[in-house]
């Protein structure tokens, strides 16, 4: 029929075409566009733009700051206090909520105190995908346990109670330390002073929240009661815990009309500020002032509430601003010159036309990378870096400051005080102003400096760029290995010759890789689960988990193999041909799915993920290939592939990374069960990503290599 | 060859009832658990036609002996109160609450899958039949094994996430596909007064299956899908010529393929379908006999189905248009949207008059892409559908790419959900994005089976053309 009737191949529309042309040039196409994409992840910190204040309504110091001195004494006088009863002998941990109690009330705040008990951390990945109170089961706990923190609110004189700031200051009541003190006091003339003020139109809460089991637990765990129908644990817990719980128990009773032993709450939350002050001073005269934003799955504040605080911080009280950055890539040879050749570029370009503004310091380009790759990684884990990221999950914006302070005298406190009060009343009086909550300004970015970031739409080209290979190859793969069916599926209505299998179903060939795809990632599945078992296991170190983790989901992965092998509808003794093609197409648009999907979830951990994961998704060709052809460049891919295969192993580039960074010493075995252990704690969908789309794609990649072919 | 064959083998070793018995029990572990899953909240599963909570809220309004619609929750039929109403209370027999709904989603969708699964049977013997009378059965023996389509389908209508997750998650969409597919199934055996309880019921009840009527009247009249019937024509004709040939031709085929329109089942399929209205109309009034009759009910129902009522975020692409679109152009946008379902049908009735089965398919999949309120469900039943003509359309294009399509919207809607509503980071426009990508991979998937469908119709026809040796 082929011959006495030549098919007449309709052109198709121009956009296959274009289609068709981008695949028949795939291989071109994607080293072009990863190479790009790797470029334009390396030029963020040149395309990084200032920051500005984008809300009106804030006009951060556009006020005369009102906290005076006597305020801050006052701030000084407590925390004296403070301390003096931690150096007490007869110490208990009760008595310092009794005082800060007393503080809050004699400036006429409300006053409740907050007793919780500490969630253990457990094992629910899925937390991501259902509310933030899901699968929280109170469990039975000694009464020793007990944190208290303490709350105490303003209400505004304007405002109609509907909504909130809040300041919290965590502190270890048991053992309490000078920076804590500090904080302490911070909050305390900053509360004095608004307890007085005419212009609120929010309620201040002032959480001093007991870290007793950790900074985040209590704050998440008020914030819990805060945003649920809760009267508080103190009632319902009080029979039980008698005992303990006396002190605060004969207070209640002694000024039983003023201390609420119910939950208080004041409106919606507008903003919060977590006030840390560290005890190890910097190495440099001034003070300095830490921001730490990320909180969970690489959520990050509005951009504006950083915003202020830094225009404020570097304008107002003349403090040094600073972001974590990773410092051991400051001294790295390779991006030192990467800098200076960028610097130069910018030089060239600015001497053909000055209007061009192009091209940083060396010095400001290698601080940047040190500080977006600090930023990328801090997204990606997923853990909050701080109290704060309990407010994230509430969509609350906070951030943690963190303040070094340079002080040996009391004077020098004072002075301190003073500075940081004003900072906080700074940026209190702008969220006061707000009319919304925070909007305008950005929530995905990544930040170069404390005044510089990377919008989304920025950041975006670079990862884009790095995936859209992914799709292309894909396509390539797919429509080769059916032309090559085709190809023999010209002469279909002739009576096949004998012996030779004439396939039918071409378009559908692509169900059977698609099969094993699917049995891959469904064992994926069962390895993020198996460490929920392994956790149960009592006394075992992180080296045995891990072995037993690993030996485990070899077990189900062999398992997983002989299942779907014994459904397998093809020969498996007469590997077809271009079969690896069809499963490499497949896998890479699973890699490709997944990717894009991660990037949506949290995009610092697509983005690291994409680095590792496009590569050995292109390059990987079954090694038989290689040693077939046996030629020079065949060898380089099949080293190449199996170097991209090893580093893309996710304990092995855990490992590796942690080498590079901290030294290859220190690393060991088990680290990266700790790791891991502490993403899922933390709910990260990082840990997700890892077990159901990474391991997964490596796993096909690994048997694309050892193909037999 | 070989190897296809072994696939057919294997496929029939495979064994349908094993695997349906497998899903099922799935199901049943599934459902122990849907309470921590909380399907029945997601808008993708359970819209305000089907949720099964709007259903309990109904039923518990009617035991205060007030009217199911007070209130705008519940939109669905009377009928289905008071059948599925007791379902939703507590009582001592089960413990679990629910556990009696999801026991009746689950038999509904396994007896869907049987029906599907003889449907399919009776068209691939139409087709192996049609072929033979056609004298291509030879031509196509050597190189094509005529796949068990039904028994495929079933077990993926059984198997399909999509339906896995609408029969657990507290809806009613299992049952409007149970009708719907009940009516096909009645059509094709020629069981008329099934065919016309299936598609009063399905219409009744869901409203959009009242596009069904035209396939049905063309698999009453006009029996099974085959090719286009002037090639039977054609073929006696040359058969004629060829006293041989025909006479192996008739020794082959058992009887004579119709080619004309059976008028008499077309009119009993009409009397017993006004018979069936007449009675559910009946039903439906005692009922609503205190509440304002006929005409609340079908103000509430069809009424709030055809004007759109709810603007909540769902799969489809109405939600969205009618939120921005101003009051003013309402009624307009309205007629628009609903009229581009009613311009599809009668061109598609005229190319596909040969092929009742799979306008049925494409019918589905039309209107679960411009319907007011989809859910997954009804892409699961369109989507087995599709699967009962895979002999047909072995040479589909883009499968790959709709399957990859497919599986990013469905993972990708949840996640854009969560950050618009949970996370506060996104917005509606991330979530319709998913919508509109669904709504595209749909319009590819209608347009790529069809012209799939026609190709195979013109192989046909090219290969009767040409003269046996």
């Amino acid at each position: 029929m082929a011959e006495t009737e030549p098919v007449i191949k309709p052109k198709p529309r121009p956009i296959i075409r274009i289609g068709l042309f981008l695949i028949s040039h795939s291989l071109l196409v994607s080293v072009v566009c990863c190479t790009a994409g790797i470029v334009a992840l390396l030029l963020l910190p040149v395309l990084a733009k200032n920051t500005y204040v984008s809300e009106n309504a804030l006009m951060p110091g556009s006020a005369r700051p009102m906290l005076t001195n006597d305020d801050a004494s006052d701030g000084h006088k407590f925390l004296n206090r403070i301390l003096n009863l931690d150096s007490k002998p007869i110490n208990t941990g009760i008595e310092i909520p009794e005082v800060i109690a007393e503080h809050m009330m004699e400036l006429g705040g409300e006053v409740s105190y907050h007793k919780f008990q500490p969630i253990s951390n457990k094992f629910h990945p899925l937390h991501f995908f259902l509310g933030p109170d899901a699968g929280i089961i109170k469990e039975n706990y000694s009464c020793s346990s007990y944190g208290i923190n303490t709350v105490g609110i303003i209400r505004a004189p304007r405002g109609d109670g509907k909504e909130a700031i809040v300041m919290v200051t965590p502190y270890n009541s048991v053992r309490i330390t000078m920076g804590e003190a500090l904080s302490l006091g911070i909050a305390y003339s900053v509360f004095s002073l608004l307890s007085r003020v005419t212009w609120l139109a929010k309620d201040i809460i002032w959480l001093a929240a007991d870290s007793k089991h950790g900074e985040y637990a209590a704050v998440a765990a008020w914030l819990r009661d805060y945003n649920t129908l809760s009267f508080g644990d103190l009632m319902l817990y009080q029979e039980m815990c008698d005992a303990s719980t006396s002190p605060v128990h004969e207070m209640i009773q002694v000024k039983g009309d003023v201390i609420s032993n119910g939950f208080r709450r004041a409106g919606t939350m507008a903003a919060a500020l977590v006030i840390k002050v560290a005890d190890s001073s910097p190495e440099f005269g001034n003070d300095v002032l830490n921001i730490y934003a990320e909180a969970s799955n690489g959520q990050m504040p509005n951009l504006d509430l950083i915003n202020i605080v830094n225009y404020l911080a570097v304008h107002g009280q003349g403090l040094q601003v600073r972001v974590e950055k990773i410092w051991s890539l400051l001294d790295s040879l390779w991006l030192n010159s990467l800098g200076k050749l960028l610097e130069l570029l910018g030089t060239v370009v600015k001497s053909l036309n000055p209007q061009w503004k192009f091209g940083i310091p060396v010095s400001d380009y290698v601080e940047g990378c040190a500080t977006l790759a600090s930023s990328l990684y801090n997204q990606a884990l997923g853990v909050p870096t701080g109290p704060h990221g309990a407010f994230r999950d509430y969509q609350v914006d906070a951030i943690t400051m963190e303040l070094s302070p340079t002080l040996f005298s009391s004077s020098q406190r004072v002075l301190f005080l003073l500075r940081v009060g004003r900072l906080v009343e700074g940026v209190i009086r702008s969220v006061n102003n707000l009319l919304e909550k925070f909007h305008q300004s950005f929530f995905l970015y990544l930040l170069t400096s404390p005044s510089r970031f990377a919008s989304v739409g920025v950041y975006m080209i670079a990862f884009a760029l790095l995936i859209s290979p992914l799709p292309l190859v894909a396509a390539a793969l797919f429509s080769d290995a059916s032309k090559l069916k085709t190809a023999k599926d010209e002469i279909p209505f002739k009576p096949a010759p004998l012996g030779e299998p004439v396939p039918i179903f071409t378009s559908w060939k692509w169900l059977y890789a698609a099969k094993s795809v699917l049995a891959v990632h469904l064992w994926g599945a069962i390895v993020t689960l198996l460490p929920y078992f392994l956790s149960q296991i009592p006394n075992s170190s992180p080296s045995i988990n891990l072995l037993i983790w690993i030996v485990l989901s070899l077990l189900s992965l062999f398992f997983a193999y002989a299942v779907s092998g014994s459904f397998s509808f093809s020969s498996t003794n007469q590997p077809q041909i271009n079969e690896w093609a069809l499963l490499k197409s497949v896998t890479v648009a699973a890699a490709f799915i997944g990717l894009c999907l991660m990037s949506v979830i949290n995009f610092a951990t697509a983005e690291i993920g994409a680095l590792l994961l496009v590569p050995m998704c292109l390059t990987v060709v079954p090694l038989r290939l290689d040693v077939k052809v046996s030629t020079m460049r065949a060898f380089l891919r099949g080293v190449c592939n199996v170097l991209l295969v090893f580093v893309g192993f996710p304990p092995a580039a855990f490992l590796l990374l942690k080498g590079a960074i901290d030294g290859f010493d220190s690393v060991t075995f088990g680290d990266f069960w700790v790791w891991a252990e502490s993403l899922w704690a933390w709910n990260s969908a990082t840990y997700i990503y890892i077990c159901m789309i990474h391991l997964p794609c490596w796993v096909l990649c690994i048997h694309t290599i050892f193909h037999r072919c | 060859m070989e190897e296809e064959n072994k696939i057919g083998s294997q496929i029939k070793k495979l064994g349908f009832w094993k695997w349906a018995v497998a899903s099922i029990i799935f199901r049943l572990v599934l459902s122990y658990f849907s309470e921590n899953l909380n399907l029945s909240t997601r808008p993708e599963v359970s819209t305000p036609l089907t949720s099964l909570r709007r259903l309990a809220e109904g039923y518990w309004l009617k035991q205060l002996s007030m009217s199911p619609y007070s209130g705008s929750m519940y939109h669905g039929s009377p009928l289905l109160l008071s059948v599925l109403g007791p379902l939703t209370v507590k009582n001592i027999i089960v413990e679990y609450q629910l556990f009696g709904y999801s026991l009746v989603s689950v038999i509904a969708d396994f007896i869907s899958a049987v029906l599907i699964r003889a449907t399919g049977r009776s068209l691939v013997a139409a087709h192996g039949h049609n072929l033979k009378s056609l004298g291509l059965d030879k031509l196509f023996k050597d190189i094509v094994e005529i796949l068990p389509s039904g028994d495929i389908a079933g077990l993926v209508y059984l198997w399909n996430p999509f339906t896995i997750v609408s029969s657990i998650g507290f809806n009613t969409s299992p049952i409007e596909n149970l009708f719907v597919i009940v009516s096909l199934y009645g059509a094709s055996a020629g069981l008329i007064p099934l065919a016309a309880f299936g598609w009063v019921m399905a219409s009744h009840l869901f409203l959009y299956p009242l596009v069904l009527f035209i396939p049905v009247i063309f698999l009453l009249g006009y029996g099974l899908d085959g090719p286009p019937r002037k090639l039977f024509v054609q073929s006696i004709l040359r058969g004629e010529e060829r006293p041989a040939d025909h006479v192996e031709l008739n020794s082959l085929t058992n009887k004579p393929i119709k080619t004309t329109f059976s008028w008499r089942r077309v009119i009993l399929f009409f009397l017993w379908t006004s018979i069936w209205i007449s009675y559910v109309l009946v039903l439906c009034a005692i009922f609503m006999r205190e509440y304002g009759g006929l005409g609340e009910m079908f103000k509430r129902t069809y009424g709030f189905v055809l004007s759109v009522e709810d603007l909540s975020p769902n799969i489809g692409v109405l939600w969205y248009f009618f939120a921005e679109v101003f009051d003013f152009f309402r009624n307009f946008f309205l007629i628009v949207f609903h009229v581009n379902i009613l311009f599809m049908i009668l061109p598609l009735a005229i190319r596909l008059n040969h092929r009742p089965c799979f306008l049925v398919f494409v019918y589905l999949a039309i209107s679960s892409m411009l319907k007011s309120y989809p859910s997954v469900g009804d892409s699961a039943l369109y989507l087995s559908l599709l699967v009962l003509f895979l002999n047909e359309l072995a040479e589909m294009q883009f499968s790959f790419f709709l399957f990859c399509g497919y599986v990013g919207v469905s993972l990708l809607s949840p996640v854009m959900h969560n950050i618009w509503i949970w996370r506060g980071t996104g917005n509606a426009n991330f979530y319709f994005a998913t919508a509109m990508a669904y709504a595209c991979f749909q319009i590819i998937l209608v347009v790529e089976s069809v012209s799939a469908m026609l190709n195979y119709d013109r192989k046909i026809k090219k290969l009767c053309n040409i003269p046996k040796v």
